[in-house]
């Protein structure tokens, strides 16, 4: 503002020196006091209008810090978001699970994959023999689907072990096993050739050790839960790493993305 | 033979485990644990016996490694 003053007062020089009127030369001689006065005018309400500024000032500062904190939140989310889509994009690709399998239950019962169809189903290799990583592993497929029971506004999830010693793992073993686990636990077995099967379709790998003398002997085998959507399609894995929690939030939010599709 | 039952299987664990807490506090001597060494041989199979064996120099290996260091096994010499 006073810098346009500053242009008034040049103007009015200049005027003055182009015109050289009476009416130029009084506005001249009136000017300098009129400046004066609005000068000290403004000198008077000086520290009102500094702390309006200055308010003014912390108001803009907070709202534009706030809005350049909102921005990086809105943009972390939708990248992590993005990573996620990716993943599962990325998982969807190598397509896991796409073949059936038919197997028999710990009831004795024939299943193939089709019966699964329509379920969530969080999917177990291992065998019964196992000294440690199988019960840990189950426990805590176990305790992830008892979290996800406990949210009413979720389909329940089918928990599955298939296992990968069916010369040991017979219906009467899977049942002895099964039953220290989630009351919804299936086990599944069959011939050699069934069980194979359905590992390929996972890309399971498993391989017996050498047998002892009591004809005992441990099976090697990749430890992973695998998540399975409604259609039967593989759409994510857990290994050792992941706690209970962390599959149960990771199944939460699958669940959740695939509804809304 | 069947597989060992939940409660088997914990069984099993616990004696492990004191045989472990033996062989950490007897820096992995194993005439201090003779006990625990012949109870845990009793209450598990003799696979789990070979494979927490087997486990448990995993386990003291890769914390040697984490503590030590190691030096890189040499690879093939790159002409330069």
């Amino acid at each position: 503002m006073l810098a346009m003053r500053g242009m008034g007062v040049r103007v009015l020089l200049h005027l003055q020196r182009t015109s050289g009127t009476s009416v130029g030369v009084a506005s001249l001689r009136t000017h300098p006091s009129q400046l004066c006065q609005i000068r000290s005018q403004s000198q008077g309400s000086d520290p009102l209008n500094a702390t309006v500024k200055l308010r003014t000032r912390l108001l803009v500062s907070l709202l534009f810090g706030g809005g350049l904190l909102g921005a990086w939140a809105y943009v972390h989310w939708e990248k992590q978001q993005r990573q996620w889509r990716q993943r599962t994009e990325q998982l969807r690709k190598v397509a896991l699970g796409q073949g059936t399998f038919s197997l028999v239950d710990h009831t004795g019962r024939r299943r193939t994959k089709q019966d699964f169809l329509g379920s969530w189903v969080l999917l177990y290799f291992g065998f019964t023999h196992c000294p440690d990583i199988c019960p840990d592993e189950l426990d805590k497929l176990s305790a992830a689907v008892a979290v996800l029971d406990q949210d009413a506004s979720l389909p329940p999830v089918q928990p599955l072990f298939i296992t990968v010693d069916p010369e040991r793992d017979g219906v009467p073993a899977l049942a002895r096993y099964v039953k220290d686990f989630h009351p919804r636990l299936i086990g599944l077995t069959g011939t050699p050739e069934e069980v194979k099967h359905a590992g390929r379709d996972y890309r399971v790998y498993a391989s017996p050790g050498p047998k002892d003398q009591d004809g005992d002997y441990i099976v090697d085998h990749s430890i992973l839960i695998y998540l399975l959507s409604p259609d039967g399609l593989f759409l994510d894995y857990y290994n050792r790493m992941k706690s209970s929690e962390q599959i149960a939030d990771s199944v939460r939010n699958h669940m959740r993305s695939y509804q809304r599709l | 033979m069947t597989a060992p039952n939940s409660a088997e299987r914990r069984v099993c664990w616990d004696a492990r485990d004191l045989l472990w807490k033996c062989l950490d506090a007897n820096h992995d001597s194993a005439e201090a644990c003779q006990k625990q060494q012949s109870h845990f041989e009793d209450k598990c199979p003799a696979q789990w016996v070979r494979y927490f064996s087997k486990r448990r120099d995993f386990l003291k290996y890769k914390e040697r490694i984490q503590t030590e260091g190691f030096t890189p096994a040499e690879g093939p010499r790159q002409n330069s």
